[in-house]
């Protein structure tokens, strides 16, 4: 023990430690043969890092550097399996020889590289639906707190934005091919390792990701599958020694735009010049400097892999922390991933994928609903807050504007922090039960826990007369999947048979407990102190519970590697729809055609892939809600017998015997082109997606006296259409590498169909009393579309518009000589005409180099902020605009007189919102393979990168990404699209990184 | 491998088939509730609490009443066009008062039907579900008649709803029909409750007797409310009912609970949000009181001047129905010195904002629980419908001097004002006029006076050029055709068909 404990020091090395533990875990060694050799490939070349194992054990080794093996073997009848990435496995029967000299073969990737479809593999040449894949590499191109970050702009027809700008865990709204729906839900499937909706880990954890966009693709996942699925494969351990793998970064941000708003002086005349003065104080403020500072991001990750032949394995930790752009507000994220797999036999094969992980959130108020009394965001008081005064008076007590905190008391004083942990397991056993015929059984589950604290003090508004006020809500989900399936494959003559037939389970839990109060004795105390509040309300109990079961086949048939064909079918069963309702069908059906295998085509070398693609099928979109479609009665907290609080019922819900799936059907048709032996790759699609039976809340007639006043309905329709182009060219290879990655996409929505005609609807800050709203559903027109007047400049003196000069006039469209609701129109339209992404990496020597643009056009915003701000209602400060507004020396102006006009919701607001943003900036350089050797690693790089360095764009207000509403239920709503209310403003960073492995 | 293949199927048949039967977990089947008395209790107390909320008599059914009649107009010129309408004659079809008390009576009477169609299910003592049936089918009375006679024809709803479409059938019931149903019900009411309940947010059978008279009242069915009316007045040492000492009690919420006088009340708590719902939430003190700096009243609903100046200044009553004083800026100003920011400078409506007892900010959210019907009310209807059916009589004498003499008493001090009244020398028609006029003094601020003018169809004479708001901005003229119904809530009548036709005029 002693000399191995001096190995140790000695040699100091972790990776030798961990080797040496697995070795001793996985089997014992008995030397009887030692061989040693060289593995070249077909052209000569000594090959490095090749794979050495005895076949049936985990004794292993690799080839250094000059491609030679030595390793130790029981007997003459050990075959030594030889593997390496690019290269055809080859086993050797040792024999009597102690010299061997193996060649591999080069094994055509591009013909090989297999793509994850839902229960099952492909060849990406056998694909007959329209799938983007996403390498792992553009997944960990920048720092992010989540995957779905790293998404934007890498995959055609997929739609990314942040909910609320640079906020550290903001949640990320996905669309792929656009919004199916109105109420249900638009956002993806997640298929992490074959499990239904289950987590995503760090981005440095991903192998890689697929995304499923046609219903041939979808289909499969049936009533979940009608908003896209993205099958995400995370890293696993390979054959060979064990790798270490070190990853860190550091990045400082800061906000990527402020506003230019009137100083004190500024301010003070405006409001005298609106009839609405204030006494000036002395001071002048910037508000946006006391909250915006410089952020800052650190993430680390350590990685260790490798295995034998029979048990491989993949242990990740990482660290990510961020200090946000504004004061008081941060995010953390701790994870381990551990992934496993063994080959328990020939026929057996076991794996199991953990991961576990806390994350912390400290927020900030941001788009808050209402500026009610104390309730303001951050973000849009600091904008409209008086500059005239500063964080304390002359007493040294807190400043109070518009009955709201200053913002640098409501970034500060207010406590909003969420914690989420999560656990997710998920394990697989493969069995071959006959040749071809596989059977796998997948058992998973996940539970994540997040807890909400949110605490005023009494330093607060919202505090101070209450004695304080706190909240704790704490949500708790479980979700479980189990699911069977047979695979069989045969090959007949010249063609390949794969069929698939499975069964599946998902049971998804959810529960919710919280308690709001006030009146505390230390008023400072914190939402974690909320049982010593004097009063306590708002008791919060939820539990529902949701099941699905599935039936599910597919066979895919391709005759002579020309003709592909798959059809695909899935019943689903849902618990959350009634009796008779339960059950939907979703079939598919798809054909492609391998044009470039066809005789006339095989000689023209200039093309390596000619790939015709049709595909037709149906997918579904439930119900998420539980119990939606039972009668319930409803309890009232009700006071009786002067004044005591007593229980009352009343009817609270109608029972809902009809609900249904809302169901899509979509019809893509492709092509993908190679040239030049695959350099140069081009897609299209083209697609229209149909979705009726939108499941839509429909207004019961008050007269039932219902106390929920809904019920959900199937009823309307939506469409989307739209094409796809992806372009991936190897410009130059050798020595110099430029890769050229470019997509572009277009989508129409238009809503076909409404149970109730046209729906106005108001979807702005409450506190602005906008009547009308800007929301508005209507048939023929894009969901999320604005409604308002058109601005007809400013009111002159004398000309005859009955309104005081200086007043903002709209348009009285129909001509009837009144301003009113028929007057108002279609202003804006928050979908994009096209979203695009250009990547370039660059790579010469150890020097790499990666470009990468994300663009959007086309988008119109609705800024509410400069609406608040610009109105010039001489209620709250303004942006430099005011400095044009109309006086009488200065007629000639579009922009409104001081406290003249009321706020309206008029296309003045209405913004172009194209933009194209340099989202990431990096250059890297790698040591050289001799001086890596001699550092005994097998990588070391450093970069330098810098994310959204440079952004083009004419929309006025903070950021192009604009979000509003983006926090609360309907945070993923369509219908809040485009909408720009006092978000977490967005950031630009520079990162410096790391990457070792040795 | 034949083992792996057990094992397979196995696991199979193991997973099989999953019951996909929701089980309404966490929520309140209502299959399965009604089961003892406690269950009925919860579906009457469901029923006051709808109507002890704020679309209902929190807020905006009591505002509505009483900007719609002829003693209070909006204070403040920017509060909200919905209530401007409904004070002025402007209401349109979508106004927002009536599109929030319209569902709220609604679901009221849902609820107490809830109760009523559950009374045979549940496992209870007779007189326990006597009473429970009783209050039940009084609350679902009481909001009728409100509806009634706002709104006119509606449907009378008597069973509980199931499906959307189901409901779409129901058709309007007839003004007459309406009428009759209240009437069962209120019988029905009167035989089953107790004598006196104690609690006077909850009724009696003297409040369904009291109830049956004004009803009768309103139906002109003279008889009758007198019968009911002398049935209250002759039972009252069993009922427990007489007139306080001092006027101002009945509007000080501390003091009001359970008053002999209080014949039904609503229950209000003044506990600021407990619910987090609009039930139990108030704003009847703030809405009256004046605007000021650190006076926490919104000046919404004000009465006129001259409503002011038509009560006698030596009256104990206009004292206490009236704020003329508040402290603005350290000082106590008249009413001349309101502010003028949002408020207006005329004296306003006391009997909510003087005492609202315990409350949250602004006031919001009284302890006071309102009154709906007091003992004066019963012998005001019984001195009318006397004099309907005979002429004065010294009876009918008798029960305005009762109140008279009660106003006399200002904290325990005795005026001399308001004097008795005598009938010599009155006919049917001129001691009429001093009934109405008692009812308008004495129930002042009450929701009441609407009532009394749509009743005695006398619309068109108090907006016209003599009555109490011949200055009020933008009034548009009484039309009797149109102003004595609210519209049917526009956004109703397109979901439910079967409500049109729209009122008329609208």
């Amino acid at each position: 023990m002693k000399k191995l404990s001096i190995y140790f020091y000695e040699r100091n090395r972790f990776r030798e430690w961990i080797f040496f533990f697995f070795l001793i875990l996985g089997f014992t060694m008995t030397a009887q043969k030692e061989v040693s050799g060289e593995v070249k490939d077909d052209t000569g070349l000594l090959l490095p890092a090749v794979n050495v194992f005895v076949e049936g054990s985990d004794t292993g080794t690799t080839t250094d550097f000059d491609g030679k093996f030595n390793i130790t073997v029981p007997d003459e009848n050990t075959v030594l399996k030889f593997s390496s990435i690019g290269f055809k496995d080859k086993d050797v029967q040792v024999g009597s020889q102690q010299v061997l000299n193996v060649v591999l073969e080069v094994s055509n990737e591009a013909l090989e590289e297999t793509v994850v479809i839902g229960y099952g593999s492909r060849r990406k040449q056998d694909l007959t639906g329209a799938v983007s894949i996403i390498s792992k590499d553009d997944v960990v191109a920048f720092p992010s707190q989540t995957v779905e970050q790293t998404l934007q702009g890498r995959a055609a027809g997929v739609q990314i934005q942040s909910n609320n700008g640079g906020e550290p865990g903001a949640p990320i709204r996905i669309r792929v091919r656009g919004g199916t729906s109105i109420n249900a839900s638009s956002e993806p499937l997640f298929v992490v390792d074959g499990f239904i909706a289950g987590a995503l880990p760090s981005p440095e954890d991903i192998a890689s990701i697929q995304i499923l966009k046609d219903a041939s693709s979808t289909a499969i996942y049936g009533s979940r599958g009608a908003n896209g699925v993205i099958i995400v494969t995370t890293k696993k351990g390979t054959i060979g020694k064990t790798k270490v793998e070190f990853n860190t970064s550091y990045s400082i941000q800061q906000v990527s735009n402020e506003l230019d708003l009137l100083n004190a002086d500024q301010y003070a005349e405006y409001r005298a010049d609106s009839g609405n003065p204030i006494d000036q104080g002395s001071v002048n403020t910037d508000w946006q400097d006391v909250i915006f500072r410089a952020g800052a991001i650190q993430n680390h990750q350590v990685s260790i892999s490798g295995g034998g032949e029979k048990t491989r394995f993949y242990v990740s930790g990482s660290y990510f922390d961020q200090e946000g752009v504004v004061i008081g507000s941060g995010a953390d994220r701790l994870s381990v991933v551990a992934n496993i797999n063994l080959d328990i036999n020939d026929h057996i094969k076991f794996g199991i994928n953990t991961l576990g992980r806390r994350s912390t959130r400290n927020g900030v108020r941001s788009q808050v609903n209402s500026g009610g009394r104390g309730q303001a965001g951050v973000i849009s008081t600091a904008l409209r807050y008086r500059p005239d005064i500063g964080i304390r008076d002359e007493n040294g007590d807190f400043t109070i504007d518009i009955d709201n905190d200053n913002p640098f008391v409501a970034a500060t004083e207010i406590v909003n922090e969420r914690k989420r942990d999560l656990f997710q397991t998920n394990m697989f056993t493969e069995i071959e039960l006959l040749e071809g015929l596989t059977f796998k059984s997948t058992a998973g589950f996940n539970v994540r826990n997040n807890r909400t604290g949110e605490f005023f003090p009494s330093t607060t508004v919202a505090g101070d007369q209450v004695g304080a006020l706190g909240r704790i809500d704490n949500r708790k989900q479980t979700d479980v999947s189990l699911e069977n399936y047979f695979t069989y494959k045969k090959e007949i003559n010249n063609s390949k048979l794969t069929a698939t037939a499975g069964h599946s389970y998902n049971e998804l839990v959810r529960e919710r407990y919280g308690s709001s109060g006030n009146t505390f004795t230390d008023t400072s105390i914190g939402f974690e102190g909320l049982e010593t509040a004097a009063n306590t309300f708002d008791p919060i109990s939820r539990f529902s519970k949701r099941k699905i079961e599935s039936f599910l086949g597919r066979v895919n048939y391709d005759i002579d590697d020309r003709f592909l064909l798959t059809a695909s079918i899935r019943a689903d069963g849902a618990s959350t729809f009634s009796k008779d309702k339960k059950w939907g069908y979703f079939p598919s059906g798809a054909i492609g055609w391998n044009m470039h295998n066809e005789a006339f085509l095989e000689e023209v070398d200039v093309i390596s892939q000619l790939k015709w693609r049709a595909s037709y099928g149906i997918t579904g979109n439930a119900s998420e809600e539980a119990l939606g479609t039972l009668a319930k009665t409803e309890s009232l907290a009700v006071v009786v017998n002067n004044g005591v609080q007593a229980n009352g019922v009343t009817v609270g819900a109608l029972g809902n015997p009809n609900l249904t799936w809302e169901s899509t059907e979509q019809f893509n048709f492709g092509i993908d082109l190679g040239f030049f032996n695959n350099r140069i790759n081009f897609s299209a699609d083209y697609y229209t997606m149909e979705t009726t039976d939108l499941i839509n809340e429909v207004l019961i007639p008050s007269i039932g006296g219902v106390s929920g006043e809904t019920i959900l309905v199937n009823s309307g329709a939506i469409e989307n259409k739209g094409f796809e182009l992806q372009l991936s060219t190897k410009n130059f290879v050798g020595d110099f590498i430029w890769n050229t990655d470019f997509n572009l996409s277009h989508n129409k929505n238009e809503v076909l169909e409404l149970p109730n005609g046209n729906q106005p609807f108001d979807n702005s800050p409450g506190h602005l009393i906008l009547n009308p709203g800007a929301g508005f559903l209507a048939e023929g027109q894009p969901v999320g579309v604005f409604r308002g007047n058109v601005y007809d400049g400013v009111a002159q003196i004398g000309d005859g518009s009955g309104l005081n000069p200086g007043t903002a006039k709209y348009r009285d469209l129909n001509g009837d000589g009144v301003l009113n609701n028929d007057d108002l129109t279609v202003i804006g339209d928050p979908n994009p005409d096209f979203i695009a992404g250009l990547n370039n990496t660059f790579q010469y020597k150890g020097i790499d180099l990666n470009v990468f643009f994300q663009a959007s056009f086309g988008n119109d915003i609705l800024s509410y902020t400069l609406l608040e701000l610009n109105t010039l209602q001489g209620a709250n400060n303004a942006t430099t605009l005011a400095l044009d507004r109309w006086t009488p020396a200065n007629p000639n102006t579009n922009v409104p007189a001081a406290g003249e006009s009321d706020l309206r919701v008029s296309d003045r607001f209405v913004f172009d919102g194209s933009y194209v943003r340099l989202k990431n900036l990096t250059l890297g350089y790698t040591l050289s393979d001799s001086l890596t050797k001699s550092l005994k690693m097998t990588k070391f790089r450093v970069y330098l990168g810098a994310q959204n360095l440079w952004t083009y764009t004419n929309f006025p207000g903070l950021d192009p990404e604009a979000s509003y509403r983006g926090n609360g239920s309907n945070a993923d709503s369509n219908l809040n699209q485009g909408l720009d209310y006092g978000s977490y403003p967005n950031v630009k960073s520079i990162t410096m990184g790391l990457n070792v492995s040795f | 491998m034949k083992n792996l293949v057990f094992l397979v199927s196995a696991l199979l048949v193991f997973v099989g088939c999953a019951d996909l039967d929701e089980d309404p977990v966490g929520v309140i089947n209502p299959e399965t509730f009604f089961q003892d008395a406690d269950n009925l209790e919860s579906a009457v107390n469901g029923a006051y609490g709808l109507i002890a909320s704020e679309e209902f008599w929190g807020r905006k059914f009591t505002l509505s009443l009483m900007l719609r009649g002829d003693m209070v107009t909006i204070g403040d010129p920017g509060t909200s066009g919905r209530r401007k309408e409904v004070d002025r004659f402007t209401m349109r079809a979508d106004n927002g008062m009536v599109a929030a008390f319209w569902p709220m009576a609604f679901n009221s009477i849902t609820a107490a039907n809830n109760a009523i169609l559950n009374v045979s299910n549940v496992e209870a003592d007779q007189g326990v579900k006597d009473r429970l049936e009783g209050e039940a089918r009084f609350i679902k009375a009481f909001t009728y008649y409100h509806l009634v006679r706002t709104i006119g024809e509606v449907p009378f709803v008597e069973t509980l709803p199931t499906t959307p479409d189901e409901l779409l059938l129901l058709e309007k019931s007839s003004v007459n029909d309406i009428y009759q149903r209240i009437i069962e019900d209120l019988t029905k009411a009167k035989d089953l409750l107790p004598n006196e309940g104690g609690i006077r947010t909850r009724p009696s059978r003297g409040t369904a007797a009291a109830y049956l008279a004004s009803v009768y009242l309103t139906r002109g069915e003279w008889q009758k409310a007198y019968d009911e009316a002398k049935f209250v007045i002759d039972n009252n040492a069993s009922f427990n009912y007489s007139l306080v000492a001092d006027f101002q009690d009945l509007f000080n919420a501390e003091k009001a609970e359970n008053s002999s006088e209080h014949i039904f009340a609503i229950d209000f708590t003044g506990a600021d949000d407990i619910s987090g719902t609009d039930i139990g939430l108030d704003f009847l003190a703030p809405l009256t009181g004046p605007r000021g700096p650190a006076v926490t009243g919104w000046s919404v609903a004000v009465p006129t001047l001259a409503v002011f100046n038509s009560f006698d200044n030596n009256d104990y009553r206009k004292q206490v129905s009236f704020i003329t004083e508040a402290v603005i800026n350290g000082e106590t100003v008249g009413w001349e010195m309101f502010s003028t920011t949002q408020g207006v400078q005329r004296p306003h409506i006391a009997k909510y904002f003087r005492f609202p007892g315990l409350a949250g900010a602004n006031n919001r959210d009284s302890s006071h629980n309102y009154i709906a019907m007091r003992y004066a009310e019963v012998l005001l209807i019984a001195a009318e419908a006397s004099n309907e059916l005979f002429g004065p009589t010294a009876e009918a004498e008798g029960y305005i001097n009762e109140i008279r003499s009660r106003a006399r008493n200002a904290a325990g001090i005795q005026n001399s004002s308001p004097e008795d009244i005598n009938i010599s020398g009155q006919n049917a028609d001129t001691f009429r006029d001093i009934i109405i006029e008692e009812r308008r003094i004495e129930l002042a601020f009450e929701y009441k006076r609407w009532y009394d003018i749509k009743r005695l169809d006398i619309g068109a004479e108090v907006f016209g050029s003599t009555g109490y708001e011949t200055d009020v901005a933008e009034q548009q003229p009484f039309d009797p055709s149109r102003d004595y119904l609210f519209p049917i809530p526009s956004l109703d009548l397109e979901t439910t068909p079967s409500l049109l036709p729209q009122n008329p005029g609208y």
